[in-house]
């Protein structure tokens, strides 16, 4: 028994044990029927028949699909670039020595904590046309004097959404970088400004290095979890004005359930599938590399 | 070094920002705090000032709290939430041990494998979900939240904990093996309490994202008596295409507060554990 | 054409109901006799519904249910979900084949699986012959074949012009204007009065879809023929668009982004002189304990929707209906309670508690007492009555359900009135999102 548990694989594998189980049970079919329900014309309540590449034939000449895959590309990025530097940069300023430190860095959790649903309900009435908070302030101010007009107008559209996304997922970002803050020795801080190290060149080469395996889990996620958005679009826009701000999850669920086309969601959805796989890929080999610390070969 | 830095300074790189990092990540919940004291009348109008409440009333909170069946879903939000999570934990915490430092034979696959979970999202997903669901005989349970919100929790939390167990020098390891022990008294007496940050984030994201979790909720639950908060309240609090404000936002208030306060002691637990002498 | 003969009956149906003094009063022994059914023993239901508009539903439905159950000894459980969050637990149930064994839908949700619902066409009959026949509408949507029912109607919820009585008769109108050429002018007049009007052009599922839809057919236009050939992009529809464009000039500002809840906002706070919604607008002013807002409640009033080159005015309020799922172990207690539901006791009480906000399918019920008791509420008695389904003039089925769920015709409005299309891009646009979906 000794010898068994001693052996790497098999304790490697019991060790996944849980892990796998849970999974294997529950997303293997799942994930097996949403990717085949993607190759056949299946409505809701009647199973569909295979169709080879239909779906994704005319979701390619589609052209509020092709919108969708832009508006997903443009928000993703947008929005996670500046999830990253926002996040990076709170974090940062949260791991000086600060007063109230530890209420300060739960409060600034909150727009994380609060149920998306309810988050995104009290965003959209501050980004209302007629009633938003916003818009009475600045014409208060004097600086405009009429209602902004957030979610009427496409590209403002993308941009209130964006930002309400941002809001929401910097302080993922920055709690976790954070936490990886707090691992990096203040000795090595201490070593290299005595060397003559100015702030900047701290951040560049301390810093930096020793945080890459942390920012790459962390903005794969955010970049997985912003790339598949579904409940804030669906509460602020429902995917308008004009499709503007319809992102491929929106649009799959709308095409999917309301619209009946199971088989043509479950496409639409499976056409995120390169880019999520890309973006793992990316996060696990490339940024991965630079591993060397202690206890991680090169791979 | 914080005292090499002069006050002047401190203020322009410090405070000035993390002050306006507040103010933009707060508001919103000023607004909130704002809006579940206000009285529906002053909700309504246009002109009113946003910023102040003339007449505070409480009820908003009266009506969530003795009207609607919120305490019960507060309470049901709270246990989903937390057995997932440290279900979650639990697997994760094993499986990123193994792929990390054991090492076994197709352990890379594997690892890269688990990611797959996510590339299908669970606003398509909950429908074959919803199958298994029922052919397991857990509809309408908690258990079938407890159960299903792993399979977007688990490689969340495993990533993580991967990349904390690899900022881990193998040195002490290598020692204790050396020394005769065990891989799970490893796993338990030395990677576990060094990893501890890497534990507690991954903990708060397993918890809020189950907290928030909707759609599987939505469709698995349909008891009222079983329905998480968020469900709950847009049910009982949107009558058709009349939203009732003051009352949302106290439930989103109420739905938060505890969890924050939670929060601050966690935050206080991983602030004081590590700085950095572990790695001396 | 049979739906005339069906109107005829109707008007019949409703002289003889007219000749029976109000409150209603049916021949209850005559046709008692004819339904025949005895639920199961040891039955329990579960019934699925949209959570309640108005409070006063939900409180009279459970009685309702109560009442089912002090009779029948049949434990009934309700469970709400907002209105459009039951259409993906619909098709969970049916693409699992376990749920409710009752579920309260709407527009053509049943004709989407209509295998997977229990045949109730002995019910319909029933009722129909008793209350005075279902309007055509009921028939299109659940008797898709023609001959079997496949879910018993509930009623339809009317998405009818609200307006403000005192801010049009300024705009120097002294009635709300019955086709649309003084409709357009009179939305011109209110917005140089600076008290504007405004439709929602967002993907708001009900009023969006009911004002577009309108606004199609009150030119003549359809999205298919009978043999479900799209026809959308038409001259007909294009006159539509152009008249929306000029519409839109007279509308408040951010009207692209309204989804169903901002009219009813703006409307209260005085933002809006007319707008389309249910009754809701008026029934929160009545129920309101802000004085300035109680007191609109003597300025709102109703109207249907005006008709334009057509001559029709009808829209595609939003449907109920009542389905039972196949997968259900007690189908004769199900169809029991949806009798018993149905009935006037429990009907009648029911359309009075929901204070006209929903419309009854059958003809008999036009009498209800709620439609007289306020003037105002009258304009939404005959919203069923009048309802065309959004899949006019062709068969409802996943079609016509993708093409609605798509906002395809909003959409088209929306590209049109802004501008960002001229009318015809947006209708040949529309044109040939509509016919990926009737391909079928």
């Amino acid at each position: 028994m000794h010898k068994l548990l001693d052996n790497k694989n098999a304790l490697g594998l019991l060790f996944m044990l849980p892990a796998g189980a849970l999974l294997l049970v529950f997303l293997t079919y799942p994930l097996g029927l949403g990717t085949w329900l993607g190759f056949t014309d299946a409505k809701i309540g009647r199973t569909g028949e295979w169709i080879g590449l239909e779906n994704f034939q005319f979701l390619i000449g589609d052209s509020v699909a092709r919108l969708s895959l832009f508006n997903t590309l443009f928000y993703t990025i947008v929005a996670s670039v500046l999830k990253f530097v926002l996040g990076l940069w709170l974090a940062l300023l949260l791991n000086r020595s600060l007063p109230f430190k530890s209420f300060l860095r739960a409060i600034v959790l909150l727009p994380f904590i609060v149920p998306t649903a309810l988050s995104a309900i009290a965003f959209w009435w501050i980004y209302d046309s007629q009633f938003s908070v916003v818009s009475w302030t600045l014409v208060k101010m004097g600086l405009i004097d009429r209602y902004i007009d957030f979610l009427g107008d496409p590209w403002m559209a993308r941009a209130s959404v964006i930002i309400a996304n941002i809001w929401r997922g910097v302080p993922f970002v920055a709690i976790s970088l954070l936490a990886g803050l707090q691992t990096i020795p203040p000795s090595l801080y201490e070593a290299s400004s005595i060397d003559g190290a100015t702030p900047w060149q701290q951040f560049w080469n301390v810093t930096l290095p020793l945080l890459t395996p942390i920012i790459a889990v962390v903005m794969t996620f955010s970049v997985l979890f912003t790339f598949t958005d579904f409940q804030l679009i669906y509460v602020l826009t429902r995917g308008g004005p004009l499709n503007a701000t319809h992102l491929m999850a929106t649009l799959s669920f709308q095409r999917g359930i309301p619209g009946g086309a199971l088989g043509e969601g479950a496409a639409l959805a499976m056409l995120m599938v390169p880019f999520l796989l890309a973006a793992i890929l990316f996060s696990y080999f490339g940024l991965q590399r630079r591993a060397w610390q202690q206890g991680g070969s090169d791979k | 070094m914080e005292y090499l830095q002069s006050l002047p300074r401190r203020w322009v790189t410090l405070y000035i920002p993390l002050g306006a990092f507040l103010v933009v990540l707060l508001f919103p919940f000023y607004w909130m705090v704002m809006t579940s004291f206000k009285s529906n009348e002053e909700l309504a109008a246009k002109a009113a000032n946003p910023f102040w409440i003339v007449k505070p009333t409480l009820e908003h909170f009266e009506k969530l709290l003795f009207r609607t069946e919120y305490p019960q879903w507060l309470w049901n939000t709270v246990l989903i939430s937390t057995v997932a999570t440290f279900l979650s934990l639990f697997c994760a915490v094993l499986a990123a041990y193994a792929i990390e430092r054991l090492r076994f034979r197709g352990s890379r696959q594997v690892g890269l494998s688990i990611f797959f979970a996510y590339l299908v999202p669970p606003s398509i997903l909950f429908i074959p979900l919803a199958l298994i669901v029922f052919k397991l005989g857990l509809f309408d349970s908690p258990w079938a939240l407890i159960l299903t919100y792993p399979t977007f929790l688990v490689p969340f939390c495993t990533w993580l904990l991967m990349g904390y167990f690899r900022t881990i020098p193998y040195e002490l390891e290598e020692c204790a093996l050396i020394d005769g022990a065990t891989r799970w008294q490893i796993l338990v007496k030395i990677m576990l309490p060094l990893a501890v940050p890497g534990l507690i984030s991954a903990g708060i994201f397993a918890f809020t994202l189950s907290w928030n979790e909707f759609i599987y909720a939505l469709t698995f639950i349909s008891s009222s008596e079983n329905k998480t908060v968020p469900v709950g309240v847009i049910t009982e609090l949107v009558e058709g295409d009349v939203y009732h404000w003051g009352a949302l936002m106290a439930g989103a208030l109420l739905g938060s507060l505890p969890v924050a306060i939670l929060y601050s002691f966690f935050v206080e637990y991983y602030v004081s554990g590590m700085t950095g002498a572990v790695k001396e | 054409m049979s739906n005339i003969k069906r109107r005829d009956l109707l008007k019949a149906g409703a002289g003889i109901a007219a000749g029976a003094a109000a409150p209603m009063i049916w021949v209850k022994n005559a046709y008692a006799q004819q339904w025949n059914n005895t639920p199961e023993k040891g039955a329990k239901l579960r019934v699925l519904r949209w959570s309640r508009f108005v409070q006063g539903d939900i409180d009279q439905y459970m009685k309702n249910v109560q009442a089912f159950t002090a009779k029948y000894g049949i434990e009934v459980r309700v469970d709400s979900e907002s209105w459009e969050d039951v259409r993906p637990k619909a098709a969970v149930a049916a693409n699992t084949g376990a749920g409710p064994d009752i579920i309260l839908g709407t527009y053509d949700d049943a004709n989407l699986y209509p295998e997977k619902l229990v045949e109730v066409t002995d019910l319909c009959n029933y009722l129909g012959k008793k209350y005075g026949g279902w309007y055509p509408a009921c028939e299109t949507y659940l008797k898709p074949d023609g001959k079997k029912w496949i879910g018993v109607p509930l009623g339809a919820t009317g998405s009818m012009m609200v307006y403000r009585e005192s801010q049009i008769k300024a705009a120097g109108f002294d009635s709300f204007p019955k086709d649309t050429d003084g409709f357009l002018k009179m939305m011109k007049a209110l917005k140089d009065k600076g008290t504007p009007g405004g439709f929602a052009l967002g993907h708001a599922t009900g009023d969006a879809n009911t004002w577009c839809h309108w606004l199609v057919w009150t030119f003549g236009g359809k999205m298919v023929d009978t043999s479900n050939k799209v026809v959308l992009d038409s001259p007909e529809t294009i006159r539509a668009l152009e008249y929306a464009k000029e519409l839109y000039g007279t509308f408040i500002p951010g009207t692209l982004s309204w989804l169903d809840p901002n009219n009813n906002k703006a409307f209260l706070d005085g933002q809006v002189s007319v707008t389309n919604n249910g009754i809701s607008i008026y029934y929160a002013a009545k129920n309101s304990k802000d004085p300035k807002i109680n007191a609109l409640q003597s300025d709102i009033n109703h109207a249907n929707y005006p008709a334009g080159p057509a001559g029709v005015s009808t829209a595609c309020h939003l449907f109920m209906n009542q389905m039972i799922f196949k997968y259900t172990k007690y189908p004769k207690a199900a169809k029991e309670f949806l009798r018993f539901m149905m009935e006037d006791e429990q009907y009648g009480a029911w359309l009075q508690a929901g204070i006209g906000y929903t419309a009854q399918p059958l003809a008999a019920y036009e009498k209800n007492p709620i439609w007289s008791v306020d003037p105002k509420h009258t304009p939404y008695r005959d919203a069923c009555k009048q309802l065309r389904p959004a899949g006019y003039a062709g068969k409802l089925g996943y079609a016509s359900a993708g093409v609605l769920a798509d906002f395809i015709i909003v959409d088209m409005v929306a590209e049109a009135a802004s501008g960002s299309k001229s009318p015809k891009e947006a209708a040949e646009r529309a044109q040939k999102r509509a016919e990926r979906y009737y391909k079928v």
